[in-house]
């Protein structure tokens, strides 16, 4: 009834109830007056299935007055100080009670309370705060197979937690955060940082594997405080992993470069790419324009990655690149080429009756991937684990049998058989070998932009830096984001490096140009199934103000931006060297058969493009 | 750490159940029996022949009030504080019993013999005031019959001891 209720743009209260772990009709909050149809009177609506010719009430005084009993009934044991409490503001549990109108405490009896526990650096537990909507249990161990967290005791002593105090072991964990509907789990990195209506924040995608999970990372002062998940049914569903959620630092960095640089002087933007231009042409004059090598990454935006090619067309590069690799670029571009309209969602895992794990180590390569994995299995799928399992593998949240061969893997018969196969460690004839087993096939790479990289590079037929480098040829080396090896061969004369990241190339570069990292900017990432998915800029850059020196803050210098934070998107850069390099004007980076993407829907599900 | 032969038998019954969770209060009291208590060793050791996790044990432990998950007396005193029980007399019963054993509730006597807790429906709500000391159900309990009933399982600590 809930979900009608939803669909017809109604909101029934509700704690317990969640779209991906079902009724439990604990909290019963959702009450509801049933007017006409097989059950009449006060119901939980989350516990009666939706059907023809009910007439049902949400205003009905009677229902209003027991969802207002329920909240003043749940708020008998919790704190009334919701102003000193880290969820205040993006609390469910203060909404409804504010809803509800309950404002008075009646009950003078004394409070239960509880002793916390420290569950790791990631997650604050605060128990007192507990409504008993089951939520966090029924995710942990239902949904996501995590063991060692559960619901102890009974009636008012009990008690959601671990056995003893420790590190939660889910790779999930930080889900807890997000369900919760009050604030016995909260993002301990963020404690007391921001309120709700502090943060920067916009639709996201995850750039911590190639799955690209849809995020709503939270900043404020230029400094990335949390991320939270966001709901894209084809995609990571309700969830992210531990990784998505609390990789967070890597942003607020004080290691991330912040300033163009020539040979380790700061300078000005225009400085360094006249300079850039100029030693570029001096690298030709003397070698020829084929010892210049433009390099290109998995990891930086579709809008960056697809300029590139115009500007190596512009300076007639000898290579461009977007692998470092070749076992990577190989496998990489052998599974985009392959990969069609085989390729599975996330979602169409989560459907699949049959699994085989090729070639992947699920929780390292894409953990969320083991969920939706996990997901099937629960709903009774067979799961196959080919080749030799590491005992890490063990870990695994689902039953699974062990076969040799990808052959053994009985497909036939099966409805919606899906193959997951990783490229990290794949050579190229496991890539094709999975792409031509009777099964859908979803491959994992290593970088949120893997697939765009690998389309590129199979349409300017790019070999990998790796190759190119040992050849000898190159002279110029002109890096986007990209995780080349710091020991370059003596015959490089130029290494130019943009990049976001502090990276012992970057620090080598005799051109250094700093970018935003894909918080700071708007752009376009390619998951691993092939689905473009459009992230907005979450905040401005610059040098957080946290960890400023409080003597030097504020600035006592003028400028129209913050201190770091004249850095530019890489396709901006790359645009602008297209320009100096007496190319066209780039008003507009998705063009051609890339234009589709233009309006992509940073809130809908993505496009797949292949 | 239980004998070979009881670990062996607990093994065995969980083997014969349809899923080793449902064999769990069957593990829990064998431990139990052993033990005293239901010990944290024994949390552990009820969760490898299980096959569930020390969390998952505990989970299970807690919920079910005859399993003790602190030190108790040889004998149990489950006196019921609920509705039925409570309208027959159970309120001074449980004073009775604080008073002659000069111990609170959840408290244990210096002897080590009782443990006394109050409990919530016996199923014996026709013979209010009921309470259940091991397997052994009392109804219709008064003081006299009380401090007889205290004697019975005094005697019975004494044999065992013996
Ligand atoms: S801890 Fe939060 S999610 Fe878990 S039962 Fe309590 S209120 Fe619900
Ligand atoms: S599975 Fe990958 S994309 Fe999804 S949240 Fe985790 S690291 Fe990010
Ligand atoms: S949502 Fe229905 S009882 Fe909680």
């Amino acid at each position: 009834m809930i979900e009608a209720a939803r669909k017809a743009g109604i909101v029934i209260p509700h704690f317990c109830y969640h779209p991906a772990l079902g009724s439990a009709g604990a909290c019963r909050l959702c009450a509801m007056k049933f007017l006409e149809g097989p059950v009449k009177g006060i119901q939980m609506s989350c516990m009666i299935p939706a059907q023809d010719g009910m007439v049902v009430s949400t205003t009905d005084s009677e229902a209003v007055q027991m969802r207002s009993l329920v909240i003043e009934w749940v708020m008998l044991n919790h704190p009334h100080d919701c102003p000193v409490c880290d969820e205040g503001g993006e609390c469910q549990l203060q909404d409804y009670t504010v809803a509800g109108g309950h404002a008075i405490r009646r009950y003078k009896g004394k409070k239960r309370t509880h002793n916390n526990q420290y569950l790791g650096e990631n997650i604050r537990h605060e128990m007192n705060r507990c409504i008993h909507c089951y939520r966090c249990v029924r995710f942990y161990q239902d949904f996501a197979g995590g063991d060692d967290f559960g619901v102890m005791g009974r009636a008012n002593l009990i008690y959601f937690g671990r056995k003893d105090s420790g590190v939660l072991e889910s790779p999930f964990s930080g889900n807890l955060v997000d369900i919760c509907p009050t604030g016995v789990f909260t993002d301990k990195p963020a404690r007391f940082r921001a309120r709700y209506w502090d943060y920067d924040m916009a639709p996201s995608v995850c750039p911590h594997c190639s799955l690209g999970c849809n995020t709503v990372p939270m900043a404020r002062y230029r400094e990335l405080l949390k991320t939270t998940a966001r709901f894209n049914d084809k995609v990571n569903g309700w969830f992210i992993c531990d990784k998505g959620r609390f990789g967070n630092d890597r942003v607020n960095s004080p290691e991330r470069p912040r300033y163009p640089l020539i040979d380790g002087e700061r300078v000005g933007w225009d400085e360094a790419l006249e300079a850039l231009v100029r030693r570029v042409g001096e690298v030709t004059r003397q070698y020829g324009t084929e010892s210049i090598a433009l390099v290109g990454s998995p990891r930086m935006s579709l809008e960056g990655n697809l300029l590139l090619g115009q500007l190596a067309a512009c300076v007639k590069a000898g290579l461009l690149s977007y692998f470092i690799g070749a076992a990577e670029g190989e496998a990489s571009m052998a599974a985009s080429l392959l990969v069609g309209e085989k390729s599975r969602s996330m979602a169409e895992v989560r459907e699949a009756d049959c699994i085989a794990l090729f070639n992947c180590d699920l929780l390292e390569e894409g953990p969320m991937m083991a969920l939706a994995v996990r997901q099937a299995w629960r709903n009774g799928a067979k799961i196959f684990l080919v080749g030799v399992s590491s005992p890490e593998l063990k870990k695994l949240p689902f039953e699974f049998s062990a076969v040799d061969l990808i052959d053994e893997v009985p497909f036939a018969g099966c409805k919606s058989p899906v193959i997951i196969c990783g490229t990290a460690s794949a050579d190229i004839s496991a890539v094709r070998k999975a792409a031509g087993a009777p099964a859908g096939v979803t491959f994992l790479f290593n970088a949120p932009n893997s697939f765009a990289a690998a389309m590129l590079a199979v349409e300017s037929q790019s070999p990998a830096v790796s190759e190119a480098l040992a050849g000898g040829k190159i002279k110029a080396v002109i890096a986007f984001e990209a995780d080349i090896p710091a020991d370059l061969p003596v015959g490089v004369e130029l290494l130019a490096v943009a990049d976001w990241m502090p990276t012992d190339v970057g620090r080598k570069a005799g051109i250094f140009l700093p970018v935003t990292s894909h918080l700071e900017m708007d752009g376009t990432f390619i998951n691993n199934e092939g689905r473009a998915q459009r992230f907005k800029k979450v905040m401005n850059p610059g040098l957080p103000i946290k960890g400023l020196d409080p003597l030097l803050h504020p600035p006592r210098v003028h400028g129209k931006t913050p201190q770091g934070g004249d850095v530019r998107p890489s396709w901006q850069v790359i645009a602008s060297l297209i320009e100096r390099f007496g190319g066209e004007r780039v008003a507009e980076p998705l063009d051609g058969k890339w234009a589709a993407l233009r309006n992509l829907d940073p809130e809908g599900e993505g496009t797949r493009i292949s | 750490m239980i004998p070979k032969q009881l670990r062996e038998e607990l093994l065995d019954h969980v083997a014969s159940a349809v899923t080793p969770r449902e064999a769990a209060v069957e593990v829990m009291r064998a431990l139990q029996a052993f033990y005293g208590w239901l010990t944290d060793e024994a949390v552990d050791e009820a969760a490898e022949i299980l096959s569930l996790s020390p969390l998952q044990v505990e989970e299970l432990a807690t919920f079910y009030e005859m399993i003790y998950r602190r030190p108790v007396g040889k004998r149990v005193i489950h006196l019921c504080d609920s509705i039925s029980c409570w309208s027959a007399g159970a309120e001074s019963m449980m004073a009775y019993l604080r008073k002659s054993l000069g111990i609170d509730e959840g408290g244990t006597t210096e002897n080590g013999i009782f443990t006394l807790v109050p409990c919530a429906c016996l199923g014996n709500c026709g013979e209010g005031p009921t309470m259940l000391i091991g397997e052994t159900l009392y109804g219709s309990l008064t003081p006299e019959r009380l401090d007889q009933i205290l004697e019975e399982e005094r005697e019975g600590v004494r044999c065992l001891d013996n």
